[in-house]
């Protein structure tokens, strides 16, 4: 199959500005900005029904047209924070297609009339960034970018900016403090970034993930119609998966929408590593519920919709496979870690919550671990229960009571050890 | 009237008002949300999630807007699936609240189970135990017990000075954010932040100095539990062990509202101290705020150097007498001198030592003077016309509203009103800075407006030029009972008004409410006096008087500088005594020979000085009696700040023996001179006997003045929601008397300020006063040291080249009679031809703007 985001696959030189123009590159950028009104961009983008790709799924056409019009500064922040466990599809889109990350980030501002364009990058992305400089450099030289673009009068610099490494700083609030030169901790909302006074130096702002935009080429030049032809009717277009944990291949695989688990991994990737028998998904990184690899699951079309269905969420489907000699618990203790490691502290649940399970797990792995502490671990995530003030506090409870409703048996084990040892004793 | 809306609080129908924030509404009718993070005058930062409710709004019909009903009629409710945080919501028409569900108080106490158990749970030996938010809440919301390991409790350091005033402690702090926002929104001087990330989360200072801001001590109030207290009084005392002593702040004319806790203390001999200094709610004067001077100054009342005895020169040698003695010798001296006699004040004496002192002068001759030292202000006639109104409040100005701020660096000058002038700003009133040099609050000002020294009078001058040239004038008032109006208006029309002053007087004049806070930075006393009268001139032509919110606000160097100008003290009788040097010199806590090189030669024929001081200042130590007087810790009594606002202190320390308040030694004094009149006992019969006397102050007795009301937000001490620790206002709140604008019978007067403006020839020496100097007595809190700097004089980048100084040079300055040895700072802050010589910062003897000759030191 040709590829709509990783033309890379099929035009390895697409990274040159050269090849990407000779390859239909920027036309939709010029279409957009000499035959189209901004709000005809934003309307072929809703009809599209283009859902972000950062891991909410929210239809980026609606985002964009909630920018208030009469906004004189208006800004378009690209998230390329990629920070999810098991994420590493917008890497490969900024590395080796990325015009057309910056033409779909364009084509955005085009839309919003906006001011300028940002695209945060992870503070490992080093390398990446100062590419990223050049070839934002050759569109700004042939007038696609910068001062008056395309003779439209419309003028939007693009610049790159990047993070400290920080989970949090892709969170879309946080990411705009961090931004702004200050701590990458959430904001408050509303206002929301679209809105007067919640976006970047609190002008309205349309912050996008780097696939998001990356879509936004093939809509314009092939239009709504063509692109819901592609994945289901409520989830269109092409995915990128990010495949990876115990695949016998992982890597990124470009697919629609509305393929299910089983296709993803045997079908395309390759089935399980060693030909072990899988236990277990994580189909949205560390962030999302855990699923035992039931023909259920299996059977699941990955849409936004579907995963939800059976206790999930598809997320930016960074599918994480756990093979059957996991331990879970052990699994569950480095997520857990992780996002005690990445909590910002802003807010008190979060905070205190990541802080004493990753000690209670920290026990269980070391056989430490009582009967108390389990029911501890049952109690911890529901005290965090929509009580956070970001997402990422409500990710972090999933680790721990998804895993005890599908493997509690496990726990008691870790449990059942200090009980053994103690007899021993 | 301010618009409504209409919310639903567990059940039962509000009418608030629109776009308030949903925990202040829910204050406002008596309904308590729990908070820690939240303060109602910062920025929500939704951090702690103690606040939460269920939130939910009334369905509508797209169309009709009507709303839905269920089938038994009750409106239908879209709720919020989750719990919110009350703090983050601004009420909106239709809002239904529930703060009393089983799932709401699961919530509370889930949120307070986390902040304990990560919580040292150290109340027994923390300062705050038992005024502790923290200690409140759990009582009230938390779980009974932790289910979490002590052992796997998380650790921090305990110990973090935050600079020299405020001790942070990281396992204490439960990172609300309070401390960091104040800095950030409230003072503008983000010198706080966060370092780290999650439970490694820490509070750390990022300025250098650190916590670079003269209102670090609001921070330790606002601090939900212990994590920052200050310095001095660290361990130094239980809250409940303390009793509160409302006392009003001695450093400056704001006139902050102050609680002194005091206790026995063995460190005192045993007996009542002062512990601790805290805010006292009054929000017509500081509202819950005041600065570090008002809150770490007080220590110089317990200090060492204190006068605990009548001295008396002999053999050219001060040596104690008693009180007795010095008493009859002085009264002696007086009879003697008769009229030769002058009589001075310094600008902190309250109403009632000045009071008995203009007695004891009326009593020793009939034509003595009342001099007011340092002699560098005047206008008292300008306050009593054009004052503020009765009942203004910084706090009220907003948009629409202008605040003017001529000759004074509020910041330095009177903390707290640049607090309240910089908020004002936010609010979005249109401030206008006028100074010969740049000063703080030019950041927050639309127009600043340059001029030379000299020349300030000439700016507002000016402006009422363009009140004339621009029709906004108020002629009714003008017509019915202004005098002089005609000569005004005659030299108004002449005024060539330069650009900038145009379009800064034209943003004044378009205001619905005008405040002017004028000062006497780099002036002398005759052109402070002119400086007032255009003042006044301004805002009586434009209308701006008369009325709360309008009118002139007196900037005075000290605390009650407006007490001595009400009792008839005045720098023009000092600057007679220059010319006149009198036989003998009465001087109450005025240092002239320590702040003026002038004043020298006046003292030079004296034949008797008689000083009443706290400390042996230079002036007592040229004296030949020193009477030792109280500070305001001591004894009671009442200043009139530059609002014109009389406010009550009380006796909150055990008087130092031997030591008499000043009204009473001048009472016995007066009872010694040609049978004067029996001392009263009480300070109470001399403010009684001045509201006799005195017109304005005919309303001021000590019951009227220690009247206080509901003030909102409330504030209680078991309440972190607003005050924290501040206190509630129990001591009074004080009366402002009537300016002549106010009593529609009385006449004003306007009149043409002189017309050229005073220039000077060559290098001009400006002196300045900054808030952290050595004065006494604030200099003997010996806390303070580390933040007054070493003398020093600034001067810009060409007149240094021009002497051949750089950055960090020793420099000599000759001034008239001063002479002074100065480190030179090479900045943008002094203007061409002026060197800034900030005062009372060693010997700087340079009390008025004065030509002057700068040599380099060479080493
Ligand atoms: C803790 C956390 C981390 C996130 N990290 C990322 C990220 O690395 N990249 C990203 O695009 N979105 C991330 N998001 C989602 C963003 O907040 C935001 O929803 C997204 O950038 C919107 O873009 P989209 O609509 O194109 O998906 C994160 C959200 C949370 C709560
Ligand atoms: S939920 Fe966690 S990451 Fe989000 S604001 Fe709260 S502490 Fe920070
Ligand atoms: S030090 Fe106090 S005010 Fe500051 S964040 Fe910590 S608890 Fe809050
Ligand atoms: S602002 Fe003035 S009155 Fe208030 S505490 Fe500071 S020095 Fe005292
Ligand atoms: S989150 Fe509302 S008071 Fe802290």
């Amino acid at each position: 199959m040709t590829h709509i985001l990783l033309r890379n696959r099929d035009i390895p030189d697409i990274w040159q500005f050269e090849t990407y123009t000779a390859n239909g590159g920027y036309e939709a950028l010029r279409q957009a900005v000499t035959e189209m009104t901004p709000d005809e961009v934003i309307q072929v983008v809703l009809d599209s029904n283009l859902r972000g790709r950062g891991g909410a799924g929210f239809p980026a056409g609606r985002k964009w047209s909630f920018i208030p019009k009469d906004a004189k500064t208006k800004y378009v922040v690209v998230n390329a924070d990629e920070s999810e466990p098991g994420t590493f599809k917008d890497r490969e889109l900024l590395e080796k297609n990325p015009h057309q990350v910056i033409e779909g980030a364009l084509i955005a501002a085009y839309a919003i009339q906006a001011s300028g364009v940002y695209i945060y990058c992870r503070g490992e992305f080093w390398d990446l960034a100062h590419a990223l400089e050049e070839r934002i450099a050759e569109a700004e030289a042939a007038n696609l970018a910068g001062e008056d673009i395309l003779g439209s009068g419309w003028s939007c610099p693009v610049r790159v900016h990047l993070g400290a490494g920080a989970y949090i700083c892709g969170e879309e609030t946080a990411l705009l403090n961090s931004l702004q030169g200050l701590l990458g901790q959430p904001r408050v909302r509303p206002p929301f970034p679209a809105q007067m006074g919640g976006g970047l130096y609190y002008q309205p702002t349309v912050v996008n993930n780097v696939e998001t935009l990356s879509n936004v080429p093939w809509i314009i030049r092939n239009g709504a119609e063509a692109y819901r032809q592609i994945g289901t009717e409520r989830s269109s277009g092409p995915k990128i998966f990010c495949l990876s944990g115990h695949a016998a291949n992982p890597g990124n695989y470009e697919l629609p929408l509305g393929i299910t688990f089983r296709e993803l991994i045997f079908e395309h990737g390759g089935g399980v590593w060693k030909e072990k028998a899988l236990k277990a998904i994580l189909p949205s990184g560390a962030s999302g519920p855990i699923l035992p690899a039931t023909d259920e699951v299996l059977e699941t079309p990955l849409t936004y919709e579907d995963v939800a269905a059976v206790g999930s969420t598809l997320g930016s489907a960074s599918v994480i496979l756990l093979d059957e000699d996991t331990d879970i618990v052990w699994a569950a203790a480095k997520m857990i870690h992780f996002f005690k490691h990445e909590s910002c502290g802003k807010c008190t649940p979060c905070r205190e919550g990541t802080y004493w399970l990753d000690r209670i797990y920290a026990r269980l792995l070391s056989g430490q671990a009582t009967p108390h502490d389990l029911e501890v671990l049952e109690t911890v995530p529901q005290q965090m229960d929509g009580l956070t003030l970001c997402a990422l506090g409500q990710f972090a409870r999933s680790p721990v009571w998804a895993t005890l409703e599908h493997f509690r048996e496990e726990y008691e084990q870790y449990v059942g050890l200090r009980e053994a040892k103690a007899e021993r004793a | 009237m301010t618009e409504t809306v209409k919310i639903t609080i567990d059940g039962q129908d509000y009418h608030v008002p629109k776009g308030m924030n949903l925990v202040d509404a829910a204050k406002l009718h008596g309904i308590e949300i729990p908070t820690f993070c939240y303060h109602p005058k910062m920025s929500p930062a939704g951090m702690c999630r103690m606040c939460l409710v269920e939130l939910g709004s009334v369905q509508k019909d797209r169309e009709s807007g009507e709303v839905l009903v269920d089938e038994n009629g009750e409106p239908l409710v879209r709720w919020f699936p989750t719990l919110q945080t009350a703090c983050t919501q601004t009420v909106h028409d239709g809002m239904v609240v529930r703060t009393q569900t089983e799932r709401v108080a699961e919530g509370r106490s889930s949120i307070v189970e986390f902040l304990l158990t990560s919580h040292p749970l150290d109340c027994p030996t923390c300062d705050k135990g038992g005024e502790c938010g923290l200690q409140e809440l759990t009582m009230e919301y938390g779980p009974g017990e932790s289910k979490f390991r002590y052992e796997d409790k998380h650790h921090a350091e305990k110990h973090v000075p935050l600079g020299d005033l405020i001790i942070l402690d990281r396992e204490r702090c439960i990172l609300c954010a309070r401390c960091v926002r104040y800095c950030d929104e409230l003072v503008g001087e983000p010198v706080l932040g966060f370092h780290n990330r999650g439970r490694d989360l820490v509070i750390e200072t990022v300025s250098d100095p650190p916590f670079d801001t003269v209102f670090s001590g609001n921070t330790t109030d606002i601090c939900p539990v212990g994590a920052l207290t200050t310095a001095d009084f660290r361990f130094g005392a239980r809250p409940w062990e303390m009793d509160p002593v409302p006392t009003i702040c001695p450093h400056c004319p704001v006139g902050c509202n102050l609680t002194a806790d005091t206790r026995l203390s063995a460190d005192f001999g045993g007996k009542r101290a002062i512990k601790r200094i805290m805010p006292r709610q009054n929000e017509a004067v500081n509202e819950i705020w005041i600065c570090d001077k008002g809150r770490f100054g007080h220590h110089h009342s317990r200090a060492e150097g204190r006068l605990r005895q009548p001295l008396m020169r002999r053999d050219g040698e001060l040596v104690p007498v008693s009180w007795d003695e010095a008493l009859a010798t002085v009264a002696e001296k007086l009879v003697q001198h008769g009229s030769k006699a002058f009589f001075a004040a310094g600008h902190s004496l309250a109403n009632e030592d000045l009071w008995e002192l203009r007695k004891l002068a009326r009593q020793t001759s009939r034509r003595a003077k009342l001099g007011l030292c340092p002699a560098t202000v005047s206008g008292a006639q300008a306050v009593q016309q054009a004052g503020v109104g009765v009942g203004t409040r910084l706090q009220d100005l907003g948009a629409g509203d202008a605040l003017l701020v001529i000759a004074s660096d509020l910041y330095e000058h009177a903390p707290l009103w640049w607090l309240q002038v910089k908020q004002a700003a936010e609010r979005g009133a249109t401030v206008v800075v006028a100074n010969a040099r740049p000063t703080k609050l030019d950041r927050y000002a639309a127009h600043t407006v340059r001029y030379r020294y000299g020349e300030a009078a000439r700016v507002l001058h000016n402006f009422a030029a363009m009140a004339l040239r621009n029709d906004k004038l108020d002629a009714e008032l003008l017509s019915a009972r202004v005098e002089g109006w005609d000569a005004l208006e005659e030299e108004l029309k002449g005024s060539r008004v330069p650009a900038e002053q145009k379009s800064a007087a034209e943003a004044l004049l378009e205001a619905q409410n005008l405040v002017v806070l004028a000062g006497n930075d780099g002036m002398g006393f005759e052109q402070h006096a002119e400086l007032m009268q255009a003042a006044a001139n301004l805002l009586i032509v434009s209308g701006h008087v008369g009325r709360a919110n309008n009118g002139l606000v007196a900037v005075w160097p000290g605390a009650n500088t407006q007490g001595a100008l009400d009792m008839g003290f005045t720098s023009e009788a000092v600057g007679e005594a220059w010319e006149k040097p009198p036989a003998m010199w009465v001087l109450a806590e005025a240092d002239p020979l320590g702040e003026d090189a002038r004043m020298a030669q006046a003292f030079d024929q004296a034949d008797f000085v008689v000083v009443a001081a706290q400390f042996l200042t230079a002036t007592a130590r040229r004296a030949d009696v020193v009477l030792p007087v109280q500070s305001f810790a001591e004894r009671e009594g009442t200043f009139t700040n530059g609002m014109r606002r009389v406010q009550r202190f009380y006796v909150a320390q055990s008087p130092l023996e031997g030591t008499l308040p000043a009204w009473k030694a001048f009472a016995r004094l007066t009872e010694r001179v040609k049978d004067g009149p029996k001392p009263f006992v009480a300070a109470e019969q001399v403010m009684q006997e001045i509201t006799e006397k005195l017109a304005p102050y005919a309303e001021m007795s000590y019951a009227n003045l220690a009247h206080v009301e509901e003030q909102f937000p409330p504030i209680r001490r078991d309440d972190l929601y607003y005050g924290g620790t501040a206190y509630e206002n129990t001591g009074g709140l004080g009366l402002q008397w009537r300016t002549d604008a106010e009593s529609p019978r009385k006449r004003l007067s306007v009149r043409p300020v002189e017309r050229s403006a005073r220039r000077w020839e060559g290098l001009l020496a400006v002196p300045l006063r900054v808030l952290y100097d050595r004065a006494l007595p604030f200099a003997a809190s010996a806390l303070m040291d580390g933040h007054v700097p070493a003398p020093y004089a600034e001067l810009n980048a060409e007149d240094a080249a021009a002497l051949g100084v750089a950055e960090g040079d020793r420099i000599a300055l000759e001034a008239g009679a001063a002479r002074v040895e100065l480190t030179a700072r090479v900045n943008g802050h002094a203007p061409q031809g002026v060197v800034l010589v900030p005062q009372h910062l060693g010997d700087v003897l340079i009390a008025a703007p004065e030509t002057c000759v700068v040599q380099k030191i060479e080493e």
